[in-house]
């Protein structure tokens, strides 16, 4: 290569710059912060603050609104409108609100706290947090600043009702639709479908936050035209960065992908008829399947074996003891169904959805697995919707399913284990689980670390001995973020989905 | 000529509604409730008693042929409803959404007959030579090659390689022009492959024919030279066919338009619908169908009309 610089390459080549400067224009430079462009996986299907309503607009709401509480960037508790929370003798919970604005500049008051509550506790709300929310018999504000909240029994786990991304605290008598909020993003526009803008909320409580002047929240519902946008610096941030593509991200130089293992695969059992109402058959389903094949068929290595119920190594409630109660043994899958009664086997149909890929390949390695104990399994792929008014019926014999629990506290998989909630296609159907139901009962009305232990030791041993679901394996859930990026993270474990909490400390390098 | 127009117009306003009440009578048939979707997002337990209130608020406890009727008395006052989802109203949103879906149609329109005529004109002179046989080739290539194969590659090469194009996305013209053109490159150019071979292969055929026409035969008899024959008299008579080719084929793109929306990120009409069948958001849906079946069929009507116009003989046949 030559270095020799004659005058009319020396004008070809500042022209050219010159030109690309212009074009690059307010983008580039035009910054105070910079505007983060945010790649979504979907439009959010509504803006209801209470209801859950998927990833993408659980990230839109948490960058506008604000809750009681939060967690931080390692998952521990913290204040947002209430500065401190205390718990009495009798167990009730007092929250002392910090000096906050609403978008439009009046104070947040205990009012505001007591109508949310209030409204989202209705029967008829659909707020996700209803059935716990329902639990909470009286509110009081003392004063501007204090809301003092009385259950019907002793609520150890309520502070992480308020710091649930569903949760936010709304100005009394708004719409439930409304993103006016106390957030560190205000809604500036939406183009249905497409794209949200939003700019930063000078009057935020938190000093020097949010550190981006706005955020351009841009959808791409193709997961490999999201990571082309990432790759092609179309976007600076990427949720769901897609399984076969993190190792493409993690590898390029400019970017950096961030990932966390908290959602998790798992099986679900028709429980109201023969043969998965027998613990013993369901129990052999777990021992028959080799769960490093679905981590590596559906997520490309990127998952991990789940052999109990999913609570995390990292967890202070992890029963390392009881990690592999449910491990790759043919053998024993064998004894057990022939002690159930079933020594030659069953035919059995198994719903699972061709819509996205890691679910059908699941089906298709437990299908596999399954044959060899004879287990004949019939696949049934509808497309989502579908699958899941099936799953909410009963339509089926065993499912595949993968959530997060709503947190890192064992009381978040009441969501998938507990029975005597309402049928659901996140849980197994018609399956009692009395005595599982009994223990998140006691579970929530201890306070003392030690005995809450204890009682979700007891419970994953039941849960291990009855199977009212299979766990399968453990997905990595990650981000895609340009190498100029930080201060946005990745929240840990159960917590990915309320990663939009770190957007407030996100900057451009 | 009006009666054989007024009565065209009959029958496409029949095959309107006929379209629109299969549509709506499909998405009843089958399973998937709305409002059970609605309130199922993010794994949770959709409270049955919320599904119920919900269901009567938007009208889906009402027997069908109530919900049939009010929906059709909708249509002929021009309310279409309003979104199961956000109760966004559905005209609106078609509105806005349909000038995108047409632009990339007109544009990928414009460039495969810009590239496709001369290039089926020139196959059709060297027939049977290499050039044409390059030609066929490369159309039959490009015909059998799937869109998102295509735009998955450019994808790959002009943005995430070359860093030339964004990998996909929508500006409104009035905000950035530049920009809207930028994104409108990639979607417009992969619609104008496929395009592009039937254009070609449509032209080179065409073209073949007209060659062995007397008309010709004389013009080359007198004298004329090469070009003008090309021009004036080959071409012009060739590209008759070609344009109702090209107008069915505009039709189809309407609604076919499904995967470049996609994998573009182009916010249009089709990949509207999709979403809008995937929450089984009635409302959108039937609208949605309609207004591409109305399209559709004004299409077939204005190239059978041009082509009365054209030929008198085909009003007299019906």
């Amino acid at each position: 290569m030559t270095t020799k610089m004659n005058r009319r390459g020396f004008l070809a080549t500042t022209g050219a710059a010159a030109g690309a400067l212009g074009f690059l224009g307010k983008a580039a430079f035009a910054q105070d912060g910079g505007t983060l462009r945010f790649g979504l996986s979907a439009y959010p299907p509504s803006f209801d603050v209470w209801a859950s309503n998927g990833t993408a607009a659980g990230t839109i709401k948490l960058m506008c609104h604000r809750g009681l509480l939060s967690y931080d960037k390692d998952g521990v508790m913290q204040g947002e409108l209430a500065e401190s929370w205390d718990v009495g003798e009798d167990g009730t919970w007092t929250f002392k609100l910090r000096d906050a604005n609403w978008h439009d500049g009046t104070p947040v008051t205990a009012a505001d706290v007591a109508w949310t509550v209030t409204e989202a506790q209705k029967a008829d709300s659909a707020a996700y947090l209803q059935g716990q929310l329902a639990t909470i018999t009286s509110i009081e504000t003392p004063d501007e600043k204090t809301v003092v909240m009385k259950t019907d029994g002793p609520q150890a786990v309520l502070p992480n009702w308020f710091a649930h991304y569903n949760m936010s605290i709304m100005k009394s008598g708004s719409e439930r639709d409304s993103m006016m909020g106390a957030g560190p993003f205000k809604l500036v526009s939406t183009d249905r479908g497409v794209s949200l803008s939003l700019e930063a909320n000078t009057d935020y409580y938190k000093e020097g936050m949010p550190k981006v002047a706005g955020v351009e929240a841009i959808v791409y519902a193709d997961e490999n035209l999201r990571v082309a946008a990432l790759e092609a610096g179309d976007v600076d941030v990427v949720e769901y960065v897609p399984w076969q593509a993190m190792a493409q991200v993690g590898d390029n130089d400019s970017l950096q992908l961030d990932t966390t293992f908290g959602p998790f695969m798992y099986l679900t059992f028709n429980g109201s008829k023969p043969p998965f109402d027998n613990p013993l058959v369901r129990r052999a389903v777990g021992h028959a399947i080799k769960r490093e094949d679905i981590a590596a068929a559906a997520f490309y290595e990127r998952g991990a074996p789940l052999e109990h119920l999913p609570i995390a190594d990292a967890s202070e409630f992890y029963n390392a003891d009881l990690a592999n109660s449910w491990n790759y043994d043919p053998d024993k899958a064998m004894a057990l169904l022939a002690e159930a009664g079933y020594p030659d086997g069953f035919d059995c149909t198994m719903l699972s959805t061709a819509q996205y890929g890691m679910h059908q390949s699941t089906a298709e390695v437990c299908q596999a697995y399954l044959s060899m104990v004879g287990i004949n399994v019939t696949l049934d792929l509808p497309e989502w919707s579908t699958r899941i008014k099936k799953g909410n019926e009963g339509s089926y014999d065993l499912s595949v399913m993968g959530t997060a629990a709503d947190n890192n506290d064992p009381d978040g998989l009441a969501n998938v284990l507990d029975g005597s909630l309402p049928a659901a296609y996140a849980r197994s159907y018609g399956l009692e689980t009395p005595e599982i139901s009994e223990l998140f009962k006691k579970g929530r009305a201890i306070f003392d670390a030690e005995e809450r232990k204890a009682i979700y030791k007891e419970l994953e041993q039941i849960a291990i001995d009855t199977a009212p679901i299979m766990g399968l394996c453990w997905r990595e859930q990650g981000y895609g973020l340009a190498g100029n990026v930080s201060g946005f993270s990745n929240m840990p474990g159960q917590l990915t989905f309320y990663s939009g909490f770190t957007l407030e400390e996100a900057m451009l390098g | 000529m009006l009666r054989y127009i007024a009565f065209r117009s009959l029958v496409a306003l029949f095959l309107v509604w006929v379209v629109v009440t299969i549509v709506f009578l499909l998405l009843h048939l089958i399973p998937g409730d709305p409002a059970e979707l609605l309130l199922s997002t993010g794994n949770v337990a959709a409270d049955p008693q919320a599904v119920a209130a919900l269901r009567e608020q938007m009208g889906l406890n009402a027997p069908l042929w109530q919900q049939y009727l009010d929906h059709m008395a909708g249509v002929l006052t021009g309310d279409l409803g309003a979104s199961f989802r956000d109760g966004a109203p559905v005209i609106e949103q078609i509105a806005l959404r349909l000038p995108r879906t047409l632009e990339v149609i007109l544009a990928a329109s414009l460039i495969a007959t810009g590239i496709g005529v001369p290039l089926g004109t020139y196959a059709a002179i060297r027939a049977d030579g290499k050039a044409d046989a390059v030609i066929s080739f490369f159309a039959s290539a490009s015909l059998s090659t799937p869109v998102f194969v295509v735009g998955s590659v450019v994808i790959l090469i002009f943005a995430q390689e070359l860093k030339w194009l964004p990998a996909g996305g929508f500006v409104p013209f009035s905000e950035d022009p530049v920009e809207h053109f930028k994104l409108l490159l990639m979607p417009a150019g992969t619609v104008a492959l496929s395009l592009l071979a039937v254009i070609t292969r449509m032209s080179r055929a065409s073209v073949l024919e007209v060659l062995q026409r007397d008309y010709v035969r004389t013009a080359r008899a007198k004298g004329l030279s090469r070009a003008p024959i090309l021009r004036r008299h080959v071409v012009r008579n060739a590209l008759i066919p070609v344009l109702t080719v090209l107008g069915l084929e505009m039709g189809t793109l309407i609604g076919g338009t499904v995967l470049v929306e996609f994998v573009f990120n182009w916010p249009g009409l089709s990949g509207y619908l999709v979403s809008a069948v995937d929450a089984r958001d009635y409302p959108e849906v039937v609208g949605i169908v309609m207004t591409i079946s109305v399209l559709f069929v004004f299409l077939n009507l204005v190239v059978d009309v041009v082509n009365a116009m054209l030929d008198p003989r085909i009003s007299l046949v019906r």
